[in-house]
């Protein structure tokens, strides 16, 4: 009997979201430090 | 071209990198059939892990040689690459539960490997805490330097732990000593990942060594 894969694409899709934050929110910080300069 | 131009240059590119390896993870990497879409949450938080820890050994070594050297550039250098990896910590701490909800069922253990990369945020914390309480730049980076120096430490500590202990956690698949178990079209796509986890890591570096050298030139 196959093997069922598990339905879990909600797991990925949030971690893949909280990565793109975390580095587009650092990568504004740095932009907003250096203007402010 | 500055530094601070030539950064945010490297970051974009590093960027747009990322999202390369978001679409080939999401649209052209097979799927595991034991963990599902939840499996592709490795090829973000590995190399984030890993830049997370290369980050605080490169603390450290500029802490050893500032020791050594007395070149501010050094401790510029360490405090830029300790920010950087408290982000790239904050990656690993994040999506590292979200993994283990659905792997292990729980989102957290205190065993060896999770309770030491806590600690490793928690020393990349306290590095920078130190450093904004310390006003004279001289003691700065010399506390710095030893703090640096302590969580380098640590790094071989969070690397073996799960061959220390009974963890949770997996072993490496990739990084030990025989062959990754791994097939080449999942390992393309998290060495194209560690490849922009990379270009990132140098462009955020270049930003904030860009800014700590400006606040040194108006102090």
């Amino acid at each position: 009997m196959p093997e069922t894969i598990p339905q879990n694409g909600g797991f990925m899709a949030a971690a893949y979201i909280v990565t793109a934050v975390v580095l587009l929110s650092y990568t504004v910080a740095l932009y907003l430090r250096a203007r402010k300069r | 071209m500055t530094l601070t131009r030539k950064g945010q240059a490297v970051t974009l590119i590093g960027l747009l990198s990322l999202a390369g390896v978001y679409v080939r993870a999401i649209g052209y990497t097979p799927i595991e059939i034991h963990q599902g879409l939840a499996q592709k949450i490795f090829y973000i938080h590995v190399p984030a892990a890993i830049y997370a820890e290369v980050a605080m050994m490169l603390v450290g070594l500029g802490g050893v040689l500032y020791l050594f050297l007395k070149d501010p550039r050094l401790d510029r250098f360490a405090a830029a690459s300790a920010e950087v990896g408290t982000a790239f910590a904050v990656v690993v701490l994040t999506t590292g539960p979200i993994w283990g909800k659905t792997v292990w069922g729980t989102w957290w253990a205190w065993d060896a490997r999770l309770t030491s990369t806590l600690l490793l945020f928690f020393l990349y914390i306290g590095y920078l805490l130190l450093r904004g309480t310390v006003t004279d730049p001289g003691a700065r980076a010399r506390y710095s330097a030893v703090v640096g120096i302590c969580g380098t430490a640590l790094i071989p500590f969070i690397h073996l732990s799960v061959y220390l202990f009974r963890t949770l956690h997996p072993q490496p698949i990739i990084l030990k000593p025989s062959a990754p178990s791994l097939p080449w079209s999942m390992l393309e796509t998290w060495l194209l990942s560690l490849g922009a986890f990379t270009v990132l890591y140098v462009g955020f570096v270049m930003q904030r060594y860009a800014i700590g050298a400006e606040e040194r030139d108006h102090a």
